[in-house]
């Protein structure tokens, strides 16, 4: 009698054991009838906004529960709006997430002190990459990959939009590449720049992966326009690769050592990095807040790596996101801090060509 | 190119929208004084939420119609419906006294169907000769366009060009509010992150625009009056459409030339073609009396210039008009940047555009003519129906695109301003056309000083366009001075007061910046001396005026006489307009207490039953009906509506203003 009744209790204890563990791991990983809010610091119908408008019936396909995505837009104070406000209203239940892009990484980076928020001290679900291609026109260089006809120019002119944002990087890439001539013409976003570019009016430019392959491969296959450089792929092993879809182009630490005869090394190398992380691999990412449970970030991750495995979204993937694959989980931590973790060095390197240029910014 | 446009135009994805949106830009242009301006403003938050092509379809096909149906307000009420019928008054509510309204607003629409098909077709043509010309538009070219455009709107927008000219300043000037160009300095943001990023444009269109007609539909009480009745005489008014074929012709032409000429357009071309009628035609002493001509000359111009005012817009990035201010915003918020590609990688859009255009003026013009009696009963919807309405959607629209609490406080600010701009005769598109310009201009002249110095002024191109705008100038400012003599002088000392109160912006604005380095300072600073400059003269010809013994020396010297005509000018007197204008500032305490959607409830039961208690089952259907769609948008934006304090001891659900 004792037996049996021990018996049944501890079978309840069991079974309660064992429901409440069940019911414990659905409530952590189950999002049903949930909403969850992705904050996007940027105006709706911008690179960002589009990026996470495409995820988003992918997400809410492969989160556990299917949740409800959406997408709440807080443009502002260039991006400072929407990162503190993710930052201050933190729920770490999984519904709430931020997307970042490399101007939200430029506020952390040159620390700006509005920005209240710690892109290191969240938890990483994705990034996504891209990288940039330098053109010049083809009466000024001989064929691909030649900047030397630039090296003599007196004057050779690049759009630039300000020195308080990513843009001030291309002070620093013209600048140690050493073409003496450059000088930038402020307030030129790369498409305005590209279309000055293509009137004549400016002798270098620059545009990312999407309009590099939309506008600017038209104009070299037309024999208008030579293409001399990436930006280089940068690997989490540190190593610098070509983009597949432009193989024969030369990255920058490759015409560094063509035009100086030296490899990129040391504070410049650091510096490239930077750079290579942020217009790289670090363009767009997707973060949690910080103390979010393991378990609830695994959900998204495997939800993410799961989305880049469905058959239309690999289908409409390169036309939507470009070429890059989507990277998952802690490489993304790694990613992050190159982007937005400045050595002191690096920081110089930068406020150098900021000044060699005679702007009056600086990174803090 | 141009045929796959076509049957792009007729896909599900765009064709749908694009009805939608005539008749959303048909309703907006019959109530009176909401035309395109504050249908875009009202559009342009949802605008980004859908794909480009319908977007685009959305936009055209709110402007294109609402040049059309104000013809109904024009004609019925004498109220114009857009600043673009006001010449259609004239002739227009004259002929509807005598019981010829019908036939008046036939021969209006077949005259606006003729001109918009101009507009679109001139539009297609120019297409083909813009790939050159915009090549050989470097900065130098961009930047000179963009300063005459503005001299072009100061000096022709308002009823006085000084006036005029500093309400375009005064835009500039509100332009460089945010973080500098060049150097990324703070100006006159006193610290607030609002500020950084300026004012928005949409709250800005809407205050500007929306908020002070709706006070002063508020205020004139009108709309109940007579109108709304119509009879036959529909197929007389096309017969005289018709007979003046060519009257047609060459309004249309003028409207798509004034058009195209940047910044101007909107509200000038009217005068401009009402003007030319009277000079060319038989008999023109009947104009004004009830003459069908001069119902139709002003019409054509109108509905052609929007064709004509996309030239600069598509090409240059410089809009043709106040409306295309905000459709420029919209198309670069859907990623269609203006420029060259839009004659070369993204032609096809060109063309949707223009189909766009000329479809959605044929359809416009064709329901009106088709369904003119039901479409006259909305002119017959009492303002204290129509104003609690209008007011929540501005609300809304501004709520949307911002997402932000502050905005209402712009929205009603730029209300305010709007207001008395409107009571004392300032430029309000010269100011949005400025304030949308003024970055571009300073960004220009950076870009232009670093490629060319001032050399850019020698290139053939600046050449001819210096003359062309010069040539241009003169001409328009000569017909428009030509007729009307001086405005009545009413509160004189209140309007002299109101231009020194100013100033004080500019003085703010220079104390602000002068501690900055000198590239963030210089344009603000330049700007607010100019415009004080203009204030002061304005402020000391308003204080002559108001001195008979000193009016004898003003009226014998010409450049005075120009100078202070028209520097007086009133709709209504001050008292009446911030009375209307309470229901603003009311409104929003009622969305601080009740939150967003309560407080439309309360504003709009409130407010209808406040004029008329026997009214309760209107204004409970009404504030139902604008409960639901609310409701719906909340979810179908995923839009959290501002909470009130109310929220803090109610659990409401978040459709409704909870937390």
């Amino acid at each position: 009698m004792l037996k049996k009744t021990l018996k049944t209790i501890s079978g309840m204890i069991a079974a309660g054991v064992f429901s409440v563990s069940a019911s414990a791991v659905l409530a952590e990983v189950n999002f049903e009838g949930e909403t969850v809010t992705i904050i996007i610091p940027f105006k709706e119908g911008g690179g960002t906004s589009r990026t996470f408008r495409f995820f988003q019936p992918y997400l809410s396909k492969y989160l556990p529960g299917n949740p409800v995505i959406q997408l709440q837009h807080m443009p502002g104070g260039g991006t400072i709006k929407g990162g503190n406000f993710f930052h201050d209203n933190q729920k770490t239940d999984g519904t709430f997430a931020l997307a970042t892009s490399s101007s939200v990484n430029m506020q952390q980076a040159t620390g700006n002190p509005l920005a209240k928020f710690d892109l290191l001290s969240y938890e990483p679900v994705l990034s996504l990459a891209t990288t940039t291609h330098w053109v010049t026109h083809a009466d000024l260089a001989d064929g691909p990959n030649d900047v030397s006809g630039l090296l003599e120019l007196p004057v050779a002119l690049f759009p630039f939009k300000t020195a308080a944002s990513a843009d001030l990087f291309h002070l620093w890439i013209y600048k140690t590449l050493g073409i003496d001539g450059a000088r930038p013409i402020p307030g030129l976003s790369s498409s305005a720049g590209y279309q000055s570019f293509q009137r004549g009016e400016l002798q270098m430019a620059s545009h990312g992966t999407g309009n590099f392959l939309k506008k600017v491969s038209k104009d070299i296959a037309d024999g208008k326009v030579h293409q001399f450089m990436t930006l280089g792929v940068l690997q989490p092993d540190g190593s610098v690769q070509r983009p597949s879809y432009s193989p024969d182009a030369l990255t920058f630490p490759e015409m560094y050592e063509k035009v100086h005869g030296k490899p990129l090394e040391g504070a410049e190398r650091e510096a490239y990095e930077v750079i290579a992380a942020n217009w790289g691999p670090a363009s767009k990412g997707l973060v949690l807040p910080t103390g979010t449970s393991d378990e609830i970030v695994d959900a998204w991750r495997k939800a993410v790596e799961e989305m880049t495995k469905d058959l239309d979204f690999m289908d409409a993937a390169p036309k939507n996101i470009g070429p890059f694959p989507v990277v998952i989980g802690e490489d993304v931590r790694g990613i992050i801090g190159k982007a937005v973790d400045l050595s002191d060095a690096s920081k110089q390197q930068f406020n150098d060509a900021i000044a060699h240029y005679q702007l009056t910014y600086r990174i803090e | 190119m141009f045929m796959s446009a076509l049957t792009q135009l007729f896909q599900i994805s765009h064709f749908p929208y694009l009805m939608a949106g005539v008749f959303l830009g048909l309703t907006l242009g019959i109530l009176p004084g909401l035309g395109g301006t504050s249908g875009l403003a009202i559009l342009l938050p949802f605008v980004y939420t859908f794909e480009p092509s319908v977007a685009l379809a959305m936009m055209i096909g709110v402007l294109a119609p609402t040049t059309t149906s104000d013809t109904f307000p024009a004609v019925l009420l004498g109220i114009p419906g857009t600043a673009g019928s006001q010449a259609t008054v004239l002739d227009g509510h004259p002929l509807a006294k005598k019981g010829e309204a019908s036939r008046a607003l036939s021969a209006a629409f077949l005259s606006s169907l003729v001109g918009g098909l101009f507009g679109a077709i001139i539009l297609s043509v120019s297409i083909f000769f813009a790939k050159p010309l915009i090549m050989s538009f470097g900065f130098g070219e961009q930047f000179l366009l963009i300063i005459l455009a503005l001299l072009m709107i100061g000096a022709l927008t308002g009823a006085n060009f000084l006036k005029g000219l500093a309400s375009c300043v005064i835009g500039l000037v509100i332009g460089t509010i945010g973080l500098a160009q060049i150097t990324g300095e703070p100006r006159y943001t006193f610290g607030t992150l609002y500020l950084v990023d300026g004012f928005s444009l949409v709250v800005m269109g809407l205050g500007l625009f929306a908020v002070p007609e709706i006070v002063s539909l508020l205020q004139s009480k009108s709309t109940v009056a007579g109108g709304g009745k119509l009879e036959k005489g529909w197929l007389r008014g096309m017969r005289d459409a018709i007979k003046n074929w060519f009257l047609i012709i060459r309004c249309s032409t003028v409207g798509v030339l004034v058009g195209a000429l940047p910044g101007l357009g909107g509200t000038v071309v009217d005068w401009i073609a009402y003007s030319h009628a009277k000079q060319t035609i038989k008999n023109p002493e009947t104009l004004g009396t009830g003459d069908i001509r001069g119902v139709i000359a002003p019409e054509s111009a109108n509905n052609a210039k929007e064709g004509g005012a996309l030239i600069p817009t598509i090409l240059f990035g410089i809009p043709g008009s106040g409306n295309k201010v905000l459709l420029l915003g919209g198309l670069v918020l859907v990623g269609i940047e203006p420029g060259i590609e839009m004659v070369t990688t993204q032609l096809d859009i060109t063309y949707l555009i223009i189909w766009s255009l000329a479809v959605a003026n044929v359809v416009g013009a064709g329901l009106c003519l088709f369904l003119a009696r039901p479409m006259a009963q909305l002119t017959r919807v009492p303002f204290f129906i129509l104003a609690p309405i209008l007011v929540v959607l501005i609300f809304f629209a501004t709520f949307n695109n911002g997402r932000d609490w502050i905005d209402f406080v712009a929205l009603m600010f730029f209300g305010a301003v709007g207001v008395m701009f409107k009571t004392y005769g300032w430029s309000r598109p010269a100011l949005l056309i400025g304030f949308f310009l003024s970055s571009k201009i300073e960004l220009l002249s950076y870009q232009v000083s670093a490629a060319y110095g001032l050399s850019f002024l020698y290139r053939t191109g600046s050449i001819i366009l210096i003359f062309l705008a010069l040539g241009t100038i003169f001409l328009l400012l000569r017909q428009k001075m030509t007729p009307d003599g001086r405005s009545t002088v009413e509160e004189a000392g209140k309007q002299t007061l109101f231009t020194c109160f100013l100033a004080l912006f500019p003085i703010t604005m220079i104390l602000q910046v002068v501690a900055l380095d000198f590239r963030a300072s210089i344009y603000p600073i330049a700007l607010s001396g100019v415009l004080l400059l203009l204030l002061v003269s304005i402020a000391g010809l308003q204080m002559v005026q108001q001195r008979p013994e000193m009016q004898r020396i003003n009226d014998a010297n010409m450049a005075l006489r120009t100078m202070s005509r028209n520097i007086f000018e009133n709709h209504g007197t001050l008292y009446d307009q911030v009375l209307a204008f309470a229901m603003i500032p009311v409104f929003l305490v009622l969305v601080f207490l009740l939150g967003f959607p309560i407080a439309a409830v309360a504003l709009i039961n409130g407010f209808i039953l406040m004029h008329d208690r026997s009214k309760y089952l209107v204004s409970i259907i009404v504030s139902a009906a604008v409960l639901i769609i609310l409701w719906t948008l909340s979810g179908v934006l995923t839009l959290q509506y501002p909470a009130g304090i109310i929220a803090d001891f109610l659990p409401l659900p978040w459709w409704l203003g909870g937390r």
